[in-house]
């Protein structure tokens, strides 16, 4: 049994709509954002995936930068959903301050 | 056997995650997200990434799950603020949206004549002779202090801004500063 690279992108693929149908389904905000960390996994996927075919000898020929290119960019994916998570929680607390709801459909201060 | 592992291991991811986003309590959702990341980190092992599958349980099982666990027992949402009273119609569209997405990302994936050339390729077979050492914590280290030093300066400057950011956001002034600074605005209610 092999391990094709379409295989690891329609997996990554999948998750990424998972998290897509949580974001516009939900009303908690926090689900939300548990959401959005879904769909940066899959995309930390697909970059490793794609990351691993470029070190095969038939993929090497493709890559034009250092092997480990793949491997920063998810790291700095990951900072990135940690800044993003922290900042969110934080919206998420000042606002359950002042209106006692995590509800979304509850933060309307802004429409039109 | 690898392929195996990442297949099942896969399966388990799709399955822990629509259990993410479809139970009504959250706290059920976070613990089924620490499964979910979990299972990314077995097949970041099989995908030839030791560093990233350790810092994935480090980073994301660990510290933002504990992020968020505290966050949802800090509001102690009750039974009612937890009932979303989402319409069905809604989910529907959500749903079907979701699977349009996955349908046009599946053809893609499907019509790109790369991506297919690449078919034949095992990614759990043997690796190119000078990238054997690719993943290693020790080139990864090299490589993002040599030759990606301003993406990481700019992400640590991103982070700065960020903690700055969660602690102007969540500070509460005491209610003597609260007085003398703001007297004609409505109070938000005290949190019992």
């Amino acid at each position: 049994m092999t391990l094709s690279l379409d295989l690891c992108l329609y997996l990554c693929a999948a998750v990424f709509s998972i998290g897509v149908y949580g974001v516009l389904s939900r009303q908690n905000i926090i689900v939300i954002l548990m959401s959005l960390e879904l769909m940066l996994n899959g995309v930390n996927l697909a970059i490793i995936s794609f990351g691993r075919y470029f070190i095969t000898p038939e993929g090497s020929a493709l890559s034009g930068t250092g092997a480990s290119s793949s491997q920063i960019f998810v790291i700095i994916v990951l900072a990135i959903a940690a800044a993003e998570a922290a900042v969110g929680l934080a919206i998420l607390l000042a606002v359950y301050r002042r209106w006692r709801s995590a509800r979304v459909s509850d933060m309307r201060l802004l429409k039109g | 056997m690898d392929a195996l592992v990442f297949l099942i291991s896969g399966i388990l991811m799709i399955a822990s995650g629509l259990l993410v986003v479809t139970r009504k309590n959250p706290v059920y959702s976070a613990i089924l997200l620490v499964v979910f990341f979990l299972l990314t980190s077995l097949n970041f092992l099989v995908l030839r990434s030791p560093f990233l599958a350790v810092i994935q349980v480090l980073v994301y099982g660990g510290a933002i799950m504990v992020l968020f666990v505290f966050v949802l027992m800090l509001l102690n949402l009750t039974e009612e603020e937890l009932d979303e009273k989402v319409e069905p119609a809604r989910k529907l569209l959500a749903g079907a949206g979701s699977v349009l997405l996955f349908a046009l990302l599946a053809w893609a994936i499907h019509s790109s004549e790369r991506i297919q050339a690449a078919g034949d390729t095992d990614l759990t077979g043997p690796v190119n002779d000078s990238a054997a050492r690719a993943g290693e914590t020790r080139e990864i280290g090299q490589s993002l202090f040599s030759e990606h030093i301003l993406p990481f300066e700019f992400t640590s400057i991103l982070i700065f801004i960020a903690i700055i950011g969660a602690i102007y956001l969540t500070k509460t002034r005491s209610a003597n500063e609260r007085r003398t600074t703001e007297p004609a605005v409505e109070q938000p209610e005290e949190r019992a």
